[in-house]
């Protein structure tokens, strides 16, 4: 699953990083429907090679190339099926642009979430007024979810160490190992949710609701700008699929 | 008896967590195992019952490389009860929970029924048998799952920070079963900060620092050493301090890990003495 | 008048077979250093749920008599209107910090009561000095150790500025160094002013600090009074908590070979300070 990483966020100081998460948020957006726009091998090409210095500009070019290489198997998979199973007319040009665009979109999202912290991704939410809570449920939950996950892993070899075999027998016999596994494992959620609860209730969880925030998002002039050329870009994108035809490009397979 | 050859673990392959650990547990012995956090003590002891499989090195259990048992075949000479109570108990009475253990080994059933009895007795729970583990108190949860451990009767007995949570009293009477156990001729080892526990009920100490041992011997050698209790993380314990400070004015009181009754009798030689 | 007040205090649990309290009476005044021991399950941690009102509030069931925490009765006011009153720091450390980097988290209290950014802005960092924490500034709970984590939810408690700092059993889940460390600063806070309220086991670390001890037992109070008083009471071994070693020494001591070290030590340094004076 490394292909993945492209899609947490790392600590790092650079350009990409510095920006408010709302114009990044259009500007991935703005990308990601630019790619979906084309279909055709040398466009895709185009916007791949303006997508790879935006990796660079967020320091993170060799994450991204790593992703990439996790997700070579998955794209020859893909190549191959398509350009076999296909009824298109030269079908490994087709499966070549689907590859392609299916790179540029995967870039174009891990430009927001590879660096956007999820606090200040709480923060933007809060901002486009959405409610405190959710907001705050949903940075709880990357919080937590690891540990959740440390915990899991703990309960099995709890288990295991008294002799509960978790890959034997049937599937009935599977099932029934799980209860061990999941039986703890609520009740240690339960525990933990009870013990997070005293603690912020103890420091004024939801007691005014006139709640104020230390640092507040704002938007400086590098994030409008970020906007405008977005949207300027891809209305010029747009109008050029609508009005002028593409030359064939196409490689002749 | 236990040995572990040259033993090198990392976790994901990544993280180092062992790094050429040698050791050897002779039966009936009581051993404790302390050092800083992350220092490798849990990852060591995870090694003993194949939970975890070590990158190279060897662990022999009575002369064969365990890595021909699977877990659960370790499981019936080897205990092991970790830190967490709750990540072990999921069943709605004390009683279950124990059989639950022995059923997983395979006892028989007269064998289950008596073994039960006989460990609930032994560590206080037998009134708290029909009882709901989760309406327990946490020391007492701590209690049942050693108790599900225990029953099985291991011939080595491995316990992950038992005395977190526990008062002075319950602490007493948990080192006097560890003892009943070990007179019985089974291996006893702990994982823990507890220097004072260590002191008074475990003759060696096996020392770690950065996925090594950095000292393996004599408890009160090992833990006379101000380098080994630095990087263990540890305090002094009071009485080392007393004797240390004593020993500056009267050069015959010795300056190391000291118990409360020889202490007792250095001050009473002192002071005769006037 | 006093800070804490509990009168006739007694509590049992929604569902609870029997009372956690029973008959507290307890005052504690301003600038003290109170520990809270017994064995377990003796109502310890409930009694300091009652400083902030978590009980009755958060934790509902049956009482009778009164807490009165700064002239506020709990029965009245809530766990947020008390909190910049009485703060409390808890044992899991992991279930503290709720949010994603140590800035955030000692913001979070204050954020919630509406405090003014930049009031929040000068807490924090007032508090990062204080504690020492500038190196943990940036780093999520993950990256942190167990006794950082207690560091920072200590840090995050007292960005709500509390007149009284409650700890139940701050250190149990860290190493002996670590632990030194957080009894440290606690002490230190107290030496500025600062009430507190720390429920502990490790007595060979705080009764040199404390200026009294208050034993429980099966939810009632079994004895109170400066720590030297108390720890060489037998009611300590009776009930079974950890007397410092040095304390022991004293005691056998004097009624083993009638030896009288004239004052009550704490540490072993006292100690032995002690049998140098009785030897010259």
């Amino acid at each position: 699953m490394s292909f993945l990483e492209v899609f947490q966020y790392t600590r790092q100081d650079s350009i990409v990083h510095r920006l408010d998460p709302r114009a990044k948020l259009l500007l991935s957006i703005v990308l990601a429907v630019i790619s979906l726009l084309f279909l055709e091998i040398f466009p895709l090409l185009i916007i791949i090679c303006v997508l790879i210095p935006m990796m660079t500009a967020a320091k993170s070019l060799k994450r991204w190339l790593r992703s990439m290489k996790g997700l070579s198997i998955l794209l020859v998979f893909i190549l191959i099926f398509n350009t076999l199973l296909s009824t298109y007319p030269n079908p490994l040009n087709y499966s070549i642009a689907l590859i392609l665009r299916l790179i540029a979109l995967m870039t174009s999202f891990s430009i927001f979430f590879l660096t956007v912290p999820p606090d200040e991704l709480s923060q933007a939410l809060i901002q486009m007024r959405v409610k405190f809570e959710f907001a705050f449920a949903m940075s709880m939950a990357m919080r937590y979810v690891p540990t959740l996950g440390q915990e899991a892993y703990a309960i099995m070899d709890t288990q295991k160490a008294r002799g509960v075999e978790l890959d034997k027998g049937n599937i009935l016999t599977r099932i029934r190992n799980i209860v061990p596994i999941i039986v703890p494992l609520i009740i240690v959620s339960i525990r933990r949710a009870l013990s997070i609860a005293e603690s912020m209730e103890s420091r004024g969880f939801g007691a005014s609701k006139n709640r104020t925030y230390m640092e507040k998002l704002s938007f400086q002039k590098r994030d409008w700008a970020v906007c405008i050329i977005s949207l300027v870009v891809l209305i010029i994108v747009i109008y050029i699929r609508l009005n002028i035809p593409l030359p064939d490009w196409s490689i002749p397979f | 008896m236990i040995m572990m050859e040259d033993v090198h673990f990392a976790y994901d392959g990544l993280y180092t967590a062992l790094q050429g650990v040698s050791l050897q547990i002779d039966d009936s012995e009581r051993i404790a195992i302390m050092g800083s956090n992350g220092a490798g003590k849990t990852t060591l002891v995870k090694h003993l019952n194949g939970l975890l499989r070590p990158n190279s090195g060897r662990i022999i259990f009575d002369g064969v490389d365990i890595k021909h048992y699977s877990v659960a075949e370790l499981a019936r000479e080897i205990g092991l009860v970790m830190q967490n109570p709750d990540h072990q108990l999921f069943l709605d009475s004390v009683e279950k929970e124990v059989v639950f253990g022995l059923k997983q080994l395979g006892f028989s059933e007269d064998e289950i029924k008596e073994r039960t009895e006989r460990t609930l007795a032994s560590l206080g729970l037998a009134g708290l048998s029909e009882r709901s583990p989760f309406t327990l108190s946490g020391g007492e949860r701590k209690r049942v799952a050693l108790a599900s451990v225990l029953a099985t009767e291991p011939r080595i007995l491995a316990l992950d920070e038992p005395t977190i949570g526990q008062d002075a009293r319950q602490k007493e009477k948990l080192a006097e079963m560890l003892m009943g156990l070990n007179e019985k001729g089974r291996t006893v080892i702990v994982v823990t900060h507890d220097i004072e526990f260590v002191i008074e009920n475990f003759p060696r100490t096996i020392a770690m620092a950065n996925g090594n041992i950095i000292a393996d011997g004599p408890t009160n050698s090992v833990l006379s050493n101000d380098k080994v209790i630095k990087k263990c993380s540890l305090t002094a314990p009071q009485l080392t301090q007393a004797a240390r400070s004593l020993h500056e004015i009267y050069p015959k009181v010795q300056e190391r890990l000291t118990l409360l009754s020889e202490l007792e009798n250095e001050i009473v030689r002192v002071l005769g003495g006037v | 008048m006093p800070l804490v007040e509990l009168n006739d205090f007694s509590f049992k649990y929604y569902g609870a077979e029997s009372l956690a309290l029973k008959k507290i009476d307890l005052t504690i005044e301003e600038g003290e250093y109170v520990v809270i021991t017994g064995p377990s399950g003796c109502g310890k941690t409930t009694l300091c749920r009652t400083i902030n009102a978590l009980v009755p509030q958060f934790h509902r069931g049956y009482i009778s008599g009164n807490v009165i925490i700064d002239g506020k009765n709990t029965r009245e006011h809530t766990v947020a209107e008390l909190s910049s009153i009485a703060g409390l720091v808890f044992q899991e450390p992991e279930n503290q910090l709720v949010t994603l980097n140590v800035e955030k988290e000692i913001a979070f209290g204050p954020e919630n009561l509406g405090v003014e950014p930049s009031e929040i802005r000068r807490r924090v960092e007032e508090i990062i000095q204080l504690l020492d924490i500038e190196h943990l500034r940036e780093k999520h709970p993950h990256e942190m150790s167990g006794g950082e984590q207690q560091r920072v939810a200590m840090a995050a408690t007292l960005a709500l500025k509390p007149k009284i700092l409650v700890a139940d059993e701050p250190t149990s889940n860290l190493d002996p160094q670590s632990a030194e460390v957080i009894l440290d600063i606690i002490s230190s806070l107290n030496k500025r002013d600062m009430t507190v309220i720390l429920v502990e086991h490790r007595l060979d670390l705080v009764s040199k600090d404390a200026s009294r001890i208050v034993l429980m037992d099966k939810g009632r109070i079994v004895a109170d009074g400066p720590p030297r008083e108390i720890l060489a009471q037998d009611i300590c071994q009776e009930i079974g908590i950890g007397v410092p070693k040095a304390t022991l020494v004293y005691k056998r001591l004097k009624e083993q070979h009638g030896i009288d070290l004239g004052s009550i030590p704490l540490t072993g340094d006292e100690l032995a300070g002690l049998v140098k004076e009785a030897s010259s």
